[in-house]
């Protein structure tokens, strides 16, 4: 279970995020949904103190993570994965290496039990061991969506942050992760926190969505509560209709 | 308008201290990741190599003529009334003492410098940063560890080969190209009030404290990095220009503590 409590940030004085309450229960998938610019990805990042918040409190299981000191907070982290916007894959590591890594430094076993891992990461999202040797540049952005997904599982998270995951996806990719967050809710039994824009993608694997404008969250429900005059109140019309 | 240039100086002031006590406080922290370096000897291995092979052509073209431009400079000033031998000896001493290894750590800054900050700073905008974080990975372990104990490390082996490259082009201008000095009077020139220290503060404590110099702030710079690639470009340029000042600034004081 996570709660979060009248969590704020400011940069430069300027509110982006004022007071923030949001529960998400162990196991559901949360949509974050707001137009660009509200203070989304702010929020996640907060939650893992990818930022550090202003005041507030962000708890997992009744742990406050933003009170915890740097050691104890990184062994926390080991049970959430991110997958950012843009992947944030790393460019000097091949997709082999990227995958690796985490299981190299946190969970040293032997090279044929993180092979077998990185291949069912692999297979789970779709990819096979083509693009082991390949470096994150030679992917098209669909794939690398895809491996930094792989890389996020290879963690078996309890906890999965998505930012924007659809971004920058044609219609075809942006369905295939969907299905894949989907999947991967079924296969693991993950929590899933995913801010977007994408009213489709919020429809596809929202079990619950939190609206989010201005900083605030005013509407948390599932998806059929959402009235059009929310969403309405949400977006401008032209960007409601581009979607 | 007074008021404006006052506030324009706290300001500046400020922006200074709090520059040191955040590359003070990066330093702690390095300095405090020493114990999980074994974690982090892949990222070691790549560093120990970047600074030694991809800096092994500019090293030896500076190098080769710091000997040649210092003995040209050290011939044109004697007089009759020096010995050559002398000559050979102030040259070799100002060389390993202090021009090889400062105009080294300079160009190095220039390449080693400017390219940390850049890679760390392309890493920072691009999230892959915050990405090591989420993988419960220390950025300063995993990046800036690595790369201060490369420079720390690899910039006295470079100092010595640098400096031995200066000793043959110096002996080759004097000797062999001119004939200004015998080869024996060169070596006794060399031999003159030999130190093992000052061989040991040129060649391997000056650099490696500029090696550590340069490497801790084009990483400071580089995580400090915001913005897209205007950003990357600005934390490449304050890494070169500090590296430079902090460089001619430390080899005053540690000639003034040491020596």
């Amino acid at each position: 279970m996570i709660s979060v409590r009248e969590l704020r940030k400011s940069f430069d004085g300027q509110p982006v995020l004022k007071s923030a309450d949001l529960d998400i229960t162990d196991g559901e998938t949360m949509v974050i949904l707001g137009p660009s610019g509200q203070g989304k990805t702010v929020l996640i990042k907060s939650m893992v103190r990818l930022l550090e918040p202003d005041s507030g409190s962000v708890t997992f299981d009744g742990q406050d993570v933003l009170r915890l000191k740097r050691k104890p907070f990184r062994e926390f982290m080991k049970c959430t994965a991110f997958v950012f916007q843009n992947s944030a894959l790393f460019d000097f590591l091949s997709v082999d290496e990227n995958l690796r890594l985490y299981l190299r430094m946190h969970n040293p076993s032997s090279i044929k039990v993180m092979d077998d891992e990185i291949i069912e990461a692999l297979a789970t999202v779709g990819l096979d061991r083509t693009v082991l040797n390949k470096f994150p540049e030679e992917l098209s952005g669909g794939m690398r969506k895809r491996v930094a997904i792989a890389r996020a599982i290879v963690k078996k998270p309890r906890y999965l942050f998505y930012d924007e995951p659809t971004t920058g996806l044609d219609k075809g990719n942006a369905e295939k992760i969907s299905e894949l967050i989907r999947a991967l809710k079924a296969r693991y039994g993950v929590t899933s926190i995913i801010v977007t824009h994408d009213i489709a993608l919020m429809h596809d694997v929202s079990d619950r969505v939190a609206l989010l404008k201005d900083g605030r969250i005013f509407f948390v429900g599932r998806r059929d509560e959402i009235s059009p005059q929310t969403l309405t109140s949400l977006y401008e019309a032209g960007e409601l209709n581009g979607l | 308008m007074n008021r404006n240039v006052y506030i324009s100086l706290g300001n500046k002031s400020a922006s200074f201290f709090t520059n040191v006590y955040d590359i003070a406080s990066l330093l702690v922290a390095t300095i405090k990741a020493v114990p999980s370096f074994w974690f982090y000897r892949r990222q070691l291995i790549e560093q120990l190599y970047s600074f030694s092979v991809k800096t092994l052509p500019i090293t030896s073209v500076i190098a080769i003529f710091v000997g040649l431009g210092a003995t040209v400079q050290g011939v044109y000033q004697s007089t009759s009334l020096v010995p050559r031998y002398v000559i050979i000896n102030t040259i070799f001493k100002s060389t390993i003492i202090e021009l090889s290894p400062i105009i080294l750590a300079l160009v190095l800054a220039g390449k080693l410098g400017a390219s940390l900050a850049a890679e760390i700073g392309s890493m920072k905008i691009t999230e892959q940063i915050d990405a090591l974080e989420t993988m419960s990975l220390d950025p300063v372990g995993f990046l800036v560890l690595p790369r201060v104990i490369a420079g720390v490390i690899m910039l006295p082996v470079m100092a010595i080969f640098a400096n031995f490259l200066s000793i043959f082009s110096s002996y080759f201008v004097s000797t062999i190209a001119t004939s200004w000095i015998s080869s024996e009077e060169f070596i006794s020139g060399l031999q003159m009030g030999y130190k093992t220290f000052e061989i040991v503060f040129g060649c391997i404590l000056k650099p490696a404290a500029f090696g550590g110099l340069i490497s801790l702030l084009g990483s400071y710079f580089g995580l400090r990095t915001t913005g897209g690639a205007r950003g990357v470009g600005e934390a490449s340029t304050s890494a070169v220009v500090t590296s430079a000042v902090m460089i001619v600034i430390f080899d005053y004081y540690l000639g003034k503590l040491l020596l």
